[in-house]
């Protein structure tokens, strides 16, 4: 998530309660974690912008890969 | 006999003129599978003389289910090796048709097709040139290698530097040793030159370099005039079914928009339907009338027109928003560091589609400056953010195929 945040010239915060529309973290950054996540592990992920909308902090993004993964 | 009859040809180490071919012995119809240039030549030149009906490509490029399309169509399948003549696969018993040439197009879609020309609709250069020194690398039997050699066949003073493809790396010492002055290549081509040895490339007294094949950036032109200040650098858009169709001598990237929809009996008429190129041409081969489609896609930037891709593949729709792969894929050219670049789309979550990037850096590129975030920047400053690569592969060589493609 950092690299991704880097890429696009922004700094990752430490707090994982950070806000991710304050931070400026946008669904294609959501996209691109995913497929670096992809690249690391191998497997494809599938999921859809609706399964995303409980999702707004720094540690809902991990916790949210986190869960498909381990799906 | 052919104007270009003693013309010089300098082809598998040997150095003979036209006229000093040596014939084949081969039946027609004739599919030549040609083991070297050289033999590609011999094929050409009985065509020339005897009018055999003739496929010619390489072993290579024809695999057995190609053999037995073309041996039920009627060819005997030969291969020709120093001179000697070895029948691979006998052809159905019909009669042949005088003069007639076949090319097999390149397939990107598919299996290869034949279509059909004559040594004379693949002439297209008719005017008298001034005297040339040409290099052919392309693979025998293609269209380009076909333009190549009908214009030594049928023109005066046109020498041949035949190149074979295990000489591919190191041609242009072959092509100074032999006072090359014109050469004809992919983009593809031209910048594994520049990227493998730009000194030796720069020893090469060319006068006239051409490309086509691919789409053509004005990056890759621009570092051809920094290396030749006085030659002519021209663009071609040809194609095995149009012919050549599109001629651009002034350096820059894409043609003017004023050369749409202009009819002329004996040249060919362009237009632009949707986002697709349009062709009317005199030198497209059998079979074909009236306005072609030709699956290339076109995007007109600052009044001329850049042909940036097959239309199948070069549009990515990421989210919604549209964006053209060749216009991503020449913005990372245009970057200094940039040797060559292939872009393409991915599967991705949410978006659909995202767009994703492989390049090779120029071998002079810091490496610890230039990376993936460096290259995510350059392409953010100059393109919207769903158009900007967000996965970037450096790989260590340019992938060239026999083509002289590498299906960017």
């Amino acid at each position: 998530m950092a690299q991704v945040m880097k890429n696009q010239g922004k700094v990752l915060p430490d707090d994982d309660s950070a806000d991710l529309r304050e931070i400026g973290f946008r669904s294609l950054d959501f996209s691109e974690l995913a497929l670096r996540v992809e690249d690391e592990t191998g497997d494809e992920l599938n999921f859809d912008a609706p399964g995303l909308r409980q999702i707004a902090t720094v540690g809902d993004v991990l916790d949210f890969l986190l869960q498909l993964q381990s799906e | 006999m052919s104007a270009g009859e003693d013309n010089r040809i300098v082809a598998s180490g040997r150095r003979l003129t036209w006229r000093e071919l040596p014939l084949a012995d081969l039946p027609s119809p004739v599919a030549v599978l040609a083991a070297t240039g050289l033999d590609a030549l011999v094929a050409a030149r009985q065509h020339a003389v005897q009018g055999t009906e003739l496929v010619l490509s390489t072993p290579t490029r024809v695999d057995p289910e190609l053999r037995d399309e073309l041996a039920d169509a009627g060819f005997t399948v030969v291969r020709l090796d120093d001179g000697d003549v070895t029948v691979v696969e006998k052809g159905r018993q019909r009669a042949a048709e005088p003069e007639r040439l076949w090319l097999l197009t390149s397939g990107s879609t598919g299996r290869p097709k034949r279509v059909g020309h004559t040594l004379d609709s693949l002439t297209t250069v008719r005017g008298t040139q001034e005297p040339r020194t040409w290099l052919c690398p392309y693979s025998p039997g293609t269209y380009a290698w076909w333009q190549v050699v009908t214009l030594s066949l049928t023109q005066p003073g046109q020498d041949l530097v035949v190149i074979e493809p295990s000489q591919l790396d190191n041609w242009a010492q072959i092509a100074s040793e032999h006072g090359v002055t014109a050469a004809s290549g992919t983009p593809t081509f031209w910048r594994q030159a520049i990227y493998r040895d730009g000194e030796a490339l720069a020893r090469v007294p060319l006068r006239q370099i051409t490309l086509g094949g691919e789409p053509v950036d004005q990056a890759i032109l621009d570092q051809l005039r920094e290396i030749f200040p006085a030659a002519r650098i021209s663009w071609i858009y040809a194609s095995s079914e149009l012919g050549a169709s599109i001629v651009v001598h002034d350096g820059r990237a894409g043609f003017p928009r004023e050369w749409l929809d202009r009819s002329a009996a004996d040249r060919p008429s362009i237009s632009v339907d949707g986002d697709e190129l349009v062709i009317r041409s005199p030198y497209h081969g059998v079979g074909l009338t009236g306005a072609v489609r030709t699956g290339d896609r076109v995007e007109i930037i600052d009044g001329r027109v850049h042909i940036v891709g097959r239309l199948n593949s070069d549009e990515i729709n990421v989210g919604g928003s549209k964006i053209s792969a060749g216009l991503v894929r020449h913005v990372l050219t245009a970057h200094p560091q940039v040797a060559w670049a292939r872009v393409t789309s991915r599967k991705a979550p949410i978006v659909g589609r995202m767009v994703q990037a492989e390049v090779v850096l120029a071998p002079t590129a810091d490496r610890t400056v230039i990376d993936e975030s460096a290259l995510v920047k350059w392409c953010g400053d100059r393109l919207p953010d769903y158009g900007v690569p967000r996965r970037i592969r450096f790989l260590d060589e340019i992938p060239v195929k026999e083509t002289l493609k590498s299906d960017v």
